[in-house]
């Protein structure tokens, strides 16, 4: 049973008259624990096929199964309530909640589930914020952060639901290579840790390099599929 | 559902010059609309309190078809030996005093001067237990059933230079058919003058005893009108007291009808219900003001954080519980702009009950046209109530809500990935 199966999956975009194929009848399975990257040039389909893995978007012909169950016919509060409980997200931006601090921020997926005291919502947030070694900026707004702080921040709010899965979409754009190098290291790290798989997409090189395995989308199409031991 | 309230809060202040302006629209706007509604009830309140103590005493009994003539002040529909009656009329729990009293029309002559005005001849010793006038003297002394002499309004006094001992002549009318008007000379005493703060009775009333009047109009035992006070202003107690009377002068020989104060100050009652269909606008206008201010507000807000937007979708917030949020933050915009409207208007409803609004500090004319249309002089007094304060602010956090609900709704009509895009 893989965790992710996309079959036959198509993405159409309407522009005006023309539709624009985005995604071409791509196929594949990632299992649980995978650390993955999606690459491929600007306009292959990276955010496109994320997007439609983590329900916020869907096919416009094919099928996607999580932990084999078609989703197809889930409405947007039953989407809402896989994201909720199962995927979490990195941003390019950050996206972190302005007005909340570090440790609110973190909290605040906990709150979203519901179902745990605060006191040991709060023991788990520290130590997560710890781990991502944010120990000293817990309480500090996202504006009085750097970038890698701010996305260190983002990797502990996607963490500490333990979802199936975390998809970074870019996660590195908004940084400089050392930082974003120390960005992967951890989630590389965290992936071992509790073996949650991470998807992240990215053009870059170097970024690449940390994933286990490595689609490569061109066209709208996989170009292959590359797995490292 | 804390969580919310608490994001919603810290939203709300998010954009603090926005904010305080938003807070402002809502607050000013309550606070006029209490003031208002505090002056006007505080003017109607203070206009039936003068027209019942100084002027009209809460019920009269006149002889019937005397109502319908009221404006000519016939002295042939009269009501004979009044006392008869005053043991069945005060068998009513609620019947404080009774007294007869003939109206006459007159006027008043000094030399060259003559200034029509309204002659009501009382009971001297039981007219202070109806109304304020002997209370009000503001010179000189009441009148006295064994002697000659009048008490005339300050006003009317001010406006023909008389002081207290001038005598003066007063022609009364005895009846006028058309052009043919019979009238009466009477000289006598000015021996006090009164100001009631009600400026109809003040400018054009002349008070003379009774028994001198009857003696004058060669009236016997006759009076015009037999005055009612009750032991409280209670509009019940004044419904229940009229028909419990009606019901007594349906039984008797004399035809006899009771009128309330109602009656006899239609006009004043007329003007007041305008005023209440005005104030339905102001309400309208405040409503407006308010609402527009949230509506761009949280309009603004939800563009500015569409992206934030998209983000708390993907993190698996459901459409309603966005909806919820941002009606929350319009609803702390309310709760708060309301607080400190109240606050505003309150303070400001305080200051016009206890000190007043003076009407004769924006010069005579206005305060000529303010007594044409109330019976009140000087000085305007606000009535303030709890429950004005508090149905204002629950107004103003209910029109909040109801304001943010479309802007609300614009937000979970959001595309998480379009939201997401947005810069
Ligand atoms: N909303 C949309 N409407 C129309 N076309 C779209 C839309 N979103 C994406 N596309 C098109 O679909 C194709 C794939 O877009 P996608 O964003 O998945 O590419 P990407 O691989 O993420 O590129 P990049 O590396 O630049 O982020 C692009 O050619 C893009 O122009
Ligand atoms: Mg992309």
């Amino acid at each position: 049973m893989s965790l992710i199966r996309l079959e036959n999956v198509s993405k159409i975009y309407k522009t005006g008259k023309v539709d624009f194929p985005a995604l071409k009848e791509i196929s594949f399975s990632i299992d649980k624990g995978e650390f993955l990257s999606i690459a491929g040039p600007s306009g292959s389909g990276k955010t496109t096929i994320l997007n439609i893995i983590g329900c916020l978007d869907k096919p416009s012909d094919g099928t996607l199964f999580l932990n084999d169950t078609d989703i197809s016919s889930k409405n947007s509060n039953e989407l809402a309530n896989i994201r909720r409980y199962n995927i979490g997200f990195i941003f390019q931006t950050f996206n972190l909640i302005p007005i909340l601090t570090a440790f609110e921020n973190v909290e605040f997926p906990l709150i979203l589930k519901g179902n745990m005291k605060q006191k040991d919502r709060k023991l788990l947030v520290e130590e997560i914020l710890t781990e991502v070694g944010l120990k000293d900026f817990m309480f500090r707004k996202p504006s009085e952060m750097s970038g890698g702080q701010q996305q260190r921040v983002a990797i502990a709010r996607a963490l500490i639901k333990q979802p199936k899965m975390i998809l970074a979409d870019e996660p590195t754009a908004n940084l400089d290579s050392k930082n974003g190098k120390e960005i992967l290291q951890l989630m590389l790290q965290m992936n071992k840790r509790t073996n949650t798989t991470f998807i992240f997409s990215t053009h870059d090189r170097m970024v690449m390099d940390f994933a286990l395995r490595i689609i490569t989308l061109k066209d709208g199409q996989i170009h292959r599929d590359d797995k490292r031991r | 559902m804390f969580t919310l309230l608490k994001l919603a809060f810290r939203n709300v202040f998010r954009a603090k010059r926005r904010t305080i302006i938003t807070f402002s629209s809502v607050s000013v706007g309550l606070g006029l609309l209490i003031i208002s509604i505090c002056l006007m009830n505080g003017i109607d309140k203070q206009s039936i309190s003068n027209i019942i103590h100084s002027q009209t005493s809460h019920l009269k009994l006149f002889k019937t078809g005397y109502f319908d003539k009221k404006d000519e002040i016939p002295l042939n529909k009269t009501i004979q030996n009044p006392e008869q009656y005053y043991a069945k009329i005060k068998e009513h729990p609620k019947v404080k005093e009774v007294e007869s009293r003939i109206l006459f029309g007159a006027s008043l002559i000094k030399r060259m001067d003559e200034l029509p005005c309204l002659g009501v001849a009382c009971e001297p010793e039981s007219d202070p237990k109806i109304l304020n006038i002997k209370d009000s003297l503001i010179a000189g002394t009441w009148i006295d059933s064994n002697k000659p002499g009048m008490v005339i309004g300050a006003d009317m006094a001010k406006d023909i230079d008389l002081k207290v001992g001038d005598n003066v002549t007063i022609r009364i009318i005895t009846s006028s058919k058309g052009e043919d008007i019979t009238w009466n000379a009477l000289d006598m005493e000015i021996v006090g003058l009164f100001n009631s703060g009600n400026p109809a009775v003040d400018s054009n009333r002349i008070i003379v005893p009774l028994i001198l009047a009857q003696e004058a109009l060669s009236m016997g035992n006759e009076v015009t009108e037999i005055v009612v006070c009750l032991t409280n202003d209670n509009e019940d107690t004044l419904e229940q007291a009229k028909t419990w009377l009606g019901t007594v002068f349906n039984n008797t020989d004399e035809k006899i009808e009771v009128y309330s104060w109602k009656d006899l100050a239609s006009t004043f009652l007329a003007i007041s219900k305008t005023k209440t269909k005005s104030s339905a606008m102001l309400i309208m206008i405040m409503l407006f003001i308010a609402s527009i201010g949230i509506i761009n507000t949280m309009l603004m807000a939800v563009l500015e954080r569409t992206r934030e937007i998209g983000m708390l979708m993907a993190l698996g917030m459901k459409k309603w519980e966005i909806m919820k949020l941002f009606v929350f933050e319009g609803g702390l915009i309310g709760v708060f702009g309301s607080l400190l409207g109240c606050l505003l208007g309150g303070l400001a409803g305080w200051y016009l009950e206890v000190k007043g609004w003076s009407i004769s500090a924006f010069g005579e004319t206005y305060e000529k046209i303010a007594q044409a249309a109330y019976p009140v002089k000087d000085i305007f007094y606000g009535d303030l109530s709890f429950n004005i304060l508090l149905s204002t602010f629950i107004f103003g956090v209910v029109i909040s809500v109801i304001a943010s609900l479309y802007p609300a709704r614009k937000a979970t009509k959001l595309n998480p990935i379009e939201a997401l895009k947005y810069i």
